[in-house]
């Protein structure tokens, strides 16, 4: 594992967040590519348990976005 | 592509710009082309097209400044509309959101707004109505502006008339002066000249108390209003339909989408000019219109899809393809997919791994069901775009090569991975590998779901005999519905039996029989009067109500429910209403002007006062209706004695729209209008001849004294707020007690609980043509349910392990949609279960469950889990 | 959540949270991009998953 690359899990809301990630593809932002996302039909299905998982898995850090 | 809501979202040519169109040369577009979709040889064709009905939805255009030489447009950069400025504002627009002004990209410090520019205005434009929506906006322009620039931006409005006067309006009005420090000048600037060696703006205007101001502004936006363009006055003409004196569709009070020409309807700001959720009530309007005189046909034109069966594969082994979209060279000009495609076809139970130049087209489609047949695949992940609009589309492809929809997994590259990443190809291709290996942990976890089928009940409720639920339950039966009306008083009318005049001047009474005729009469429209709703059961397509009438109770089945219970007009205990015959309430006055009362005829002056517990703390709402009513009713008197002084008094005449002709016409024919500030309201004394009314005058900035012989106070429209319906419906309601609406722009006229519709006043407050609409629009949307006979839940819902279930109630109390409750019998009595029709999959309930019991499928917890492990192996 | 990872030593600067509507996709570039520099600045430290401090007797 490079120091430069931690790697991070988001959990994106469907209705939010997942559509404003898209939205940044649409515009052609650019953004660092370290998060991988993980769709969620809303941020009321998030438990603690994915958040502990995740960082388990080694995951560097978790961000849950509504 | 012109924008990107477009529909279809394809680009297109433009000829004017075109070096091949316009000189024969060049044609790269074509040669680059892979799927070979560009033809320059495509011409212009007339179609003829046979329909039953044709609706008009054409908009307006903004009004064009350019000819307003003093408020320097043409001449000065920094001088722009409220469209550009909207454009501004947008994170798509051309400064991607950030508030700068044209001629220095600087940021401004001062802003100015200029209302009715365009609007309200003969001597300059041909405008002499009100586009309505212009003070709103310019309020959330000055807002958004200041949340993107930062508190310190001085924003000021210098407005005639502030008219918010839709549902919210009031309070975000309010809030936008107190909270954001939006800064209101009601003045109307005359001269603007550029500051000399800078690129600054120099106001001259004359404030409230008469005093001449100037200031400098680094910017000056102007609210421009809205207006037909000549194109389409020459539309109207070509199709013989009649125009308004402000060349908007002419239509009637009680027919508010009909054209003068039977069979052409017409929504939108061609109706006359009007805000989003107006146009979007319009619409569905319209449509119910044209579909009551479809009503015979409907379906006959429709073709039947045939679906192959369901391939059964419960208990097999997983066999997953995974179908990885070049998207052109979207996707593959920054990942390398042949080499995703190799690392996928090495994962755990991928059958096989391929590549599709664009996953979306047909032939890919057709390729991979072939292949889905073929290998005997029985899931299927696609790395393309966003699920959010292609999802629909590959299930589609599962379905017709008999795979349950549910068995696929979409993951995106396209625009969270190549679109953002392009100058890191090597990271890009990582993370798409990445991404492809949780979607194959998922799918391989992916179980085949069952949407439920739910038969639709082919009847209507309507709750309210007013005119809303009238005009429902009229359109209900016309498009062939069977129709419960329920009133619980004992007579039909509702408010309109009290209302003398339409603002168009039409006589409410007349109209308002005809209609409870046709209503009584139709076969299919059952009336329950004196009925009250004792208790509803089911969900959508299958309600089940207990009706009672006078101790007797009978159950009526119905799919769909509007609530059109109305509202009543405020009584008010200040201007010493109730203290004295004279004082009386607007809906009081009418019952005098139509019973032509004596009292009328002796009346030598009159008063109206206007926001009568509207606009207040406790009541803080527009009741959107009063201003028109007053300056109505003003003029009417007027017309049966002209010598007498009428007064009105007013804090902002909200006469919107084409309403705004009768306020002209109102201060032509002599009425005299006085404003005054709600920190000084005006004082009523009645004496034994005259009522005196004390008021400071704002021009004169003096008391005044008026001697009347007659106060009309214009009071509120306050809803019934009754909370037993609502939970009967599970339906919310407002602070103020009027329903919330699905979406306050888009879905005006339904909740967010499939199968129940509203509209008229229990909605917000509206004149008769409006109710009309919305009653018309909430059929519209409840036919295209009540049309389909069936209804499916999705299939990405959650269930209950009741084994596990240990009836702590959690899931019932927390559920958004009251969706889960105890089991009231069988084996599990007592434990969760969760009704699948109400369910909307969010999966709150799953999250909180303390047994682990509840199961969201499709989203289950052990799939997120192997999404989770999945991101191990990378690290 | 975040005083639960601290009690289990883990840094809760590992943690985001964050509302984003859907149109906000410059939002959502910006807290990406800060979630990224948050968590490099975190792997840049020497220690890494370390509790400074036992908070249990």
């Amino acid at each position: 594992m490079s120091d430069k690359n931690p790697k991070i899990l988001s959990f994106l809301c469907n209705w939010c967040s997942y559509g404003a990630a898209d939205l940044a593809g649409v515009s052609r932002m650019e953004y660092p590519s370290n998060i991988r996302v993980i769709r969620i039909p809303c941020t009321g299905r998030m438990s603690p348990k994915f958040i502990l998982a995740a960082l388990r898995q080694g995951a560097d850090a978790v961000w849950v976005s509504g | 592509m012109e924008y990107p809501q477009a529909v279809p979202l394809k680009y297109r040519i433009d000829p004017e710009a075109c070096i091949y169109l316009q000189k024969g040369k060049c044609g790269v577009c074509q040669k680059k082309c892979p799927v070979d979709a560009v033809d320059f040889e495509q011409k212009p064709q007339t179609v003829n097209l046979n329909v039953g009905s044709v609706i008009l939805a054409p908009g307006f255009e903004p009004f064009s400044p350019t000819g307003l030489e003093n408020y320097q447009y043409a001449r000065h950069p920094n001088v722009i509309t409220s469209m550009e400025f909207e454009r501004i504002l947008s994170a798509s627009g051309p400064t991607t959101g950030h508030v700068v002004r044209p001629s220095d990209n600087a940021e401004p410090e001062k802003i100015a707004w200029f209302q009715c520019v365009g609007s309200r205005d003969l001597n300059r434009c041909d405008n002499s109505y009100c586009s309505s929506v212009c003070c709103m906006y310019a309020i959330k322009e000055a807002v958004i502006a200041k949340e993107h620039v930062g508190e310190s931006l001085d924003c000021s409005i210098f407005f005639m008339d502030m008219r918010t006067h839709g549902k919210e309006f009031e309070r975000f009005y309010e809030s936008a002066r107190d909270r954001s420090g939006v800064r209101f000048v009601r003045s109307r600037v005359h001269t603007v000249t550029p500051v000399p060696d800078s690129d600054d703006l120099e106001l001259r205007y004359v404030t409230e108390k008469g005093e001449l101001k100037t200031e400098i502004f680094n910017m000056l936006v102007l609210s421009v209003g809205l207006q037909t363009s000549p194109e389409l006055v020459e539309l109207a003409q070509n199709l013989d339909i009649e125009l308004t004196e402000g060349r908007f569709a002419a239509t009637d009070a009680f027919s508010p989408v009909e054209t003068s020409r039977p069979g052409i309807f017409v929504s939108g700001a061609f109706q006359g000019p009007k805000d989003i959720p107006q146009s979007v009530v319009d619409s569905s309007a319209a449509s119910s219109a044209a579909g009551e005189l479809l009503a015979d046909v409907r379906n006959t034109r429709t073709k039947e899809k045939k679906i192959p069966p369901e391939t059964e594969v419960t208990g097999d082994r997983p066999k997953i393809g995974v179908f990885i979209c070049q998207c052109g060279t979207n996707i593959a000009g920054v990942v390398d997919v042949p080499q995703v495609v190799e690392y996928a076809s090495a994962l755990p139970y991928v059958e096989l791994a391929t590549d599709k130049l664009f996953a979306c087209s047909q032939d890919a489609q057709e390729s991979m069901s072939e292949m889905i047949r073929e290998k005997g695949l029985n899931r299927i992940v696609v790395a393309a775009c966003t699920p959010k609009t292609h999802e629909p589309l590959f299930q589609e492809t599962l379905t017709d090569a008999g795979l349950n929809k549910y068995l696929f997994e979409m993951t995106n590259i396209r625009n969270q991975d190549s679109w953002v990443h392009k100058n890191n190809p090597e990271l890009a291709t990582e993370k798409a590998k990445d991404l492809v290996r949780m979607a194959v942990s998922k799918v391989s976890l992916q179980e085949p779901l069952e949407e439920l089928e739910l038969g639709v009940h082919p009847a209507a409720m309507v709750v309210g005999g007013g005119i809303a639920g009238m005009t429902a339950a009229k359109s209900f039966a016309a498009q062939g519905y069977e129709t419960h009306l329920v009133e619980r008083g004992d007579r039909l009318g509702g408010q309109a039996r009290n209302i003398f005049h339409t603002a168009k001047g039409d006589s409410v009474s007349e109209k308002l029989e005809e209609l409870i005729r046709s209503v009584e009469s139709s076969d299919k429209i059952h009336v329950h009067m004196n009925t009250a709703l004792k208790d509803v059961e089911g969900f959508v397509g299958n309600f089940k109500s207990l009706l009672s009438s006078n101790g007797n109770e009978k159950e009526v089945e119905h799919g769909v429910t509007v609530l059109a219970t109305g509202a009543e007009a405020y009584k008010p205990d200040e201007y010493g209403y109730g203290t004295d015959d004279r004082i009386m309430t607007s809906l009081e006055l009418d019952q005098k002007l139509k019973e032509d009362d004596p009292v009328i005829k002796g009346l030598n002056a009159a008063a109206f006062i206007q926001c009568v517990g509207s606009r207040e703390p406790g009541r803080m709402y527009c009741s959107r209706l009063c201003c028109t009513h007053s300056v109505e009713n003003a003029l009417e008197l007027k017309k049966r004695n002209p010598e007498m002084n009428v007064y009105v008094l007013y804090r902002d005449i909200r006469t919107y729209g084409e309403k705004e002709y009768l306020y002209r016409d109102a201060r032509k024919t002599g009425v005299i209008f006085i404003r005054y500030s709600p920190d000084d309201k005006p004082v009523v004394k009645a004496g034994k001849d005259k009522i005196t009314i004390t008021a400071t005058d704002h021009v004169l900035q003096m008391p005044v004294e008026l001697e009347v012989d007659l106060v009309n106070l214009a009071t509120a429209v306050i809803p019934y707020g009754d909370e037993k319906l609502a939970n009967f419906f599970k339906v919310p309601m407002n602070e103020d007690g009027f329903f919330i609406e699905k979406h306050a722009k888009l879905g005006p006229s339904e909740f967010s609980t499939d199968g129940v519709y509203l509209c008229g006043l229990a909605h917000y407050p509206k004149p008769i043509d409006e109710s009309i609409a919305q009653a018309k629009a909430a059929v519209s949307r409840a036919v295209t349910l009540l049309a389909r006979k069936t209804v499916y839940s999705s299939g990405t819902i959650a269930q209950v392990d009741q084994q596990l279930c240990a009836t702590c109630g959690v899931c019932v109390s927390i559920c958004p949609y009251s969706a889960p409750s105890f089991a009231e019998e069988g084996r599990f009595a007592g434990k969760a279960e969760i009704n699948p029709a109400l369910c909307k999959g969010c999966g709150l309930c799953t999250a909180s469950c303390r047994s682990g019991a509840i199961h969201l499928k499709g989203f289950d917890t052990d799939q997120i889990f192997s999404q989770i492990f999945g991101i191990d192996e990378a690290i | 959540m975040k005083n639960l990872l601290e009690h289990m030593g883990i840094e809760p600067e590992r943690l985001h949270f964050s509302w984003i509507s859907s149109a906000e996709s410059t939002k959502f570039v910006d807290v990406a991009t800060k979630v990224t520099e948050a968590a490099k600045s975190l792997e840049n430290k020497e220690k890494k998953f370390v509790k400074t401090k036992p908070k249990v007797a």
